[in-house]
């Protein structure tokens, strides 16, 4: 079997970051089929949920195209192997240690539809660990707009390797953070092909994506809510969505919504979503409209 | 009048297509007869846009808005899932106001989409 070996560098979640990523998957996208991939961590001194789930991600991919990741635990600093050990990944990859609880939320790999398995995660592990002050309400409305995510995910991706997710609460700046990554078609060529329109630039199909009505569902009906769901809830929450998906690029905060063509390309979509941990941050309504529905 | 428990049907969670669905058939054939329908949301907790989309915005093909307004009432509905809800009603409105030739043109291609994918 050929080998490969990829240096993993720290890794945070800034542009440059990103290209790392891009870097990464371009290297095993060379090497073909067959190839065993060893993960060098001895330059390593910090991964991001976002990297922890492209990392996952990435060993699946390998896996699906008849290869072997293999994950140098010799090489890790001892935070980084600590970090991967509590949230579940080394357990995912195949180490005996389960993992246990700490200031990550658990690695989770879906390889298909579990929304109550989703939600009992993103209520359990990520907003019910007493780090977000926030009414049951309120863990209720984040939930279901979290879910957006995961069902773009799993009914537009077509991703082999399924949805990853990883999260993490940073005590000092008092934020939450999610990352879901799939393997998948992307939104820009699903944008482009939906769109009828092959020429669009991956920020304008991105843009395109993030339209209320626009969709790309795979069945018939009025559909292409989620994106914009989403897109209005960071705004009431001023929280910050972070997509990187093909060759697109959105990012969508309190300031507004910016759409680029990507720094680097990837086969699928990766999304970071950071939350504020205090509810005074949240203008959702609490009224139910009196006004006919229809 | 027929009364529909949505959390006897799909949980506390109404966030999927296939349970938009599931509710979409229960409700679909009352409302052509003519009946009112109440769909009770009492003890549902999340709602998401793909359940409302097959449940509730489809209905829009088959049944002017008069009709809905009269013959569907929602019931314990909470603040996140009016607002989620009248969301996907207003995309649905605009999506079945596009002319059919158009609707079918975005639905062959959604169609032909789904068949090589």
């Amino acid at each position: 079997m050929t080998e490969l070996t990829l240096q993993i560098p720290r890794i945070n979640d800034d542009p440059a970051d990103f290209r790392t990523l891009a870097q990464l998957w371009e290297q095993v996208r060379v090497a073909g089929d067959g190839v065993e991939v060893r993960f060098d961590f001895s330059q390593c001194g910090f991964l991001r949920p976002n990297a922890v789930v492209f990392l996952g991600g990435l060993a699946r991919v390998i896996g699906d195209r008849g290869g072997k990741a293999r994950f140098d635990v010799a090489t890790m600093r001892g935070d980084v192997r600590t970090n991967l050990e509590q949230n579940g990944f080394a357990h995912a990859m195949g180490a005996d240690l389960p993992p246990w609880k700490g200031n990550s939320i658990p690695y989770r790999e879906d390889f298909q539809q579990d929304e109550d398995g989703v939600v009992e995660y993103l209520k359990d592990n990520w907003l019910g660990r007493g780090w977000v002050n926030v009414s049951h309400e309120l863990v209720n409305a984040i939930a279901g707009q979290m879910w957006e995510i995961y069902a773009n995910a799993f009914e537009h991706s077509g991703s082999r390797v399924g949805v990853l997710s990883c999260g993490q609460y940073f005590r000092q700046r008092r934020e939450l953070v999610l990352a879901v990554a799939d393997f998948g078609v992307g939104i820009p060529s699903n944008a482009r092909f939906h769109a009828g329109n092959a020429e669009l630039s991956g920020e304008e199909a991105m843009q395109w994506a993030f339209v209320r009505g626009t969709s790309t569902a795979q069945k018939p009906g009025p559909r292409g809510m989620g994106l914009d769901l989403l897109k209005d809830f960071m705004r009431v929450s001023h929280g910050v969505l972070v997509i990187y998906s093909h060759d697109g690029y959105a990012r969508i905060d309190e300031r507004g919504e910016t759409y680029q063509n990507s720094p680097a390309f990837f086969e699928g979509t990766l999304v970071q979503v950071t939350l504020r941990c205090d509810d005074t941050y949240y203008s959702l309504s609490n009224e139910v409209d009196s006004a006919p529905y229809f | 009048m027929q009364h529909i428990a949505v959390k006897e049907l799909v949980g506390e969670n109404a966030m999927t297509l296939d349970d938009g669905e599931a509710i979409f058939n229960q409700i679909h054939d009352p409302l052509a007869r003519g009946e009112t329908v109440e769909l009770d949301f009492d003890g549902v907790e999340i709602f998401a846009s793909p359940f409302f989309n097959a449940g509730i915005g489809r209905l829009l093909a088959d049944f002017q808005p008069d009709i809905l307004n009269s013959h569907l009432i929602f019931q314990h509905m909470s603040a996140l899932g009016d607002g989620v809800l009248r969301r996907v009603i207003a995309n649905a409105k605009e999506y079945y106001a596009a002319s059919p030739e158009h609707r079918q043109t975005i639905d062959r291609i959604v169609h032909e989409t789904a068949a090589v994918m």
